[in-house]
């Protein structure tokens, strides 16, 4: 059984990979950090407007629980006055 | 037959507050675990309207766990309908049992509740204590309603097949000003299981939650603590307005102010449990 945490890690990684490509495809360019089962999008310039309409943050929910994440928040960084997040990869922290 | 929990009749709910009355004329005298949220005001009221002052004594347990603004909101009541009431003070976050935060904590805080207020109660002649648990929460995961039942502690609003929005429609009709407050479960209910319950995390969660208040937010609102993190959870309708980047840049301002390092928008919206959820303790 000791190889059931890096494996749970892992799989956790490669949802966050394709959660943030299928968020991306619907006009929301974030990183990604998941946190159990919340993920926690990072959203580039621009990308908190596109979660404005309820039916983008109604289909990145869908897709999130595709993932197997229950939760789904957006961060706005402290810097996001002055610039932008440029990433186009998932953040992992766990 | 299944009954629209969300529309009951005028003269529906007439009825149910008719039984409700006869059911507290039925008891000598009547004490009641009392908050100051929606259902607790209403069955104080109720209680006050069928048995008089004489016969009825609401009861705070006052902890570092009950938000001040909800300690307010119950006085006010109390103060309005001319009922009675007595505070006591509780020490959960002393039994390590609760501050370890299982999911099971609401059974520890409702013990210690009970286990003072259930003799104060007796020691002044109120043979009946209850609380304002209604229907809509028997389906939920409650683990306090077992220490309730543990002290003999009864639930009329629940055993009469009180919804909360028959005890909202109820309280509307009443002038209660509690009629449309937001739900308001006690503080430690913001902390992930696991998470140890202490003042300082209170206090902070408490502090987040009344600067979003005096932003302007009014309805269901909740700040989730995950250590460096807020999530914020407000209701579904107010969602698009607060991640406008301005709006959401004062809403981070408060709640860093708070002292969260970082902040973020549930964008589902509020939900009641939602850490059960998240915790896989309800689906």
């Amino acid at each position: 059984m000791t190889d059931a945490q890096p494996e749970r890690g892992d799989r956790t990684a490669r949802h966050a990979t394709t959660l943030a490509a299928g968020i991306a495809a619907l006009g929301v360019r974030c990183a990604l950090e998941p946190r159990g089962g919340l993920a926690l999008l990072l959203p580039e310039t621009g990308s908190v407007e596109m979660l404005q309409s309820p039916d983008t943050r109604r289909a990145v929910l869908a897709l999130a629980r595709q993932h197997g994440f229950t939760h789904v928040a957006v961060e706005l960084p402290s810097d996001w006055r002055s610039a932008g997040r440029e990433t186009d990869a998932p953040l992992l922290r766990d | 037959m299944k009954r629209d929990l969300a529309s009951l009749s005028d003269s529906a709910l007439a009825r149910r507050e008719a039984e409700l009355a006869a059911w507290l004329e039925e008891r000598a005298r009547v004490a009641i675990g009392f908050s100051g949220g929606v259902d607790s005001a209403y069955l104080a009221v109720a209680a006050r309207s069928a048995l008089g002052p004489g016969r009825v004594l609401a009861i705070i347990g006052r902890s570092p766990s009950y938000p001040a603004a909800q300690w307010a909101s119950a006085r006010e009541v109390a103060r309005e309908f001319d009922i009675p009431v007595l505070e006591l003070d509780t020490a959960e976050l002393e039994d390590p049992r609760y501050a370890a935060n299982p999911s099971n904590r609401c059974y520890f805080c409702k013990t210690e509740l009970w286990t003072k207020l259930v003799p104060m109660a007796r020691e002044r002649g109120f043979t009946t204590v209850v609380d304002g648990t209604n229907a809509d929460d028997l389906s939920d995961w409650r683990p306090g309603a077992q220490a309730a039942r543990e002290h003999g502690v009864a639930s009329p609003l629940a055993e009469l097949g009180f919804s909360k929005q028959d005890i909202r429609d109820a309280s509307r009709r009443l002038g209660l000003p509690t009629w449309q407050q937001p739900s308001s479960p006690c503080l430690s209910s913001r902390l992930p299981y696991g998470i140890e319950v202490t003042p300082a995390r209170l206090k902070q969660i408490e502090r987040a939650e009344e600067a979003l208040r005096d932003l302007g937010i009014a309805g269901d609102l909740r700040v989730r603590y995950h250590e460096d993190l807020a999530r914020v959870e407000l209701a579904p309708d107010e969602l698009s307005l607060w991640l406008e980047p301005a709006r959401f840049a004062q809403l981070r301002d408060a709640l860093v102010g708070a002292g969260f390092e970082r902040v973020a928008l549930d964008l589902r919206g509020f939900r009641s449990g939602s850490l059960n959820v998240l915790h896989g303790v309800v689906a």
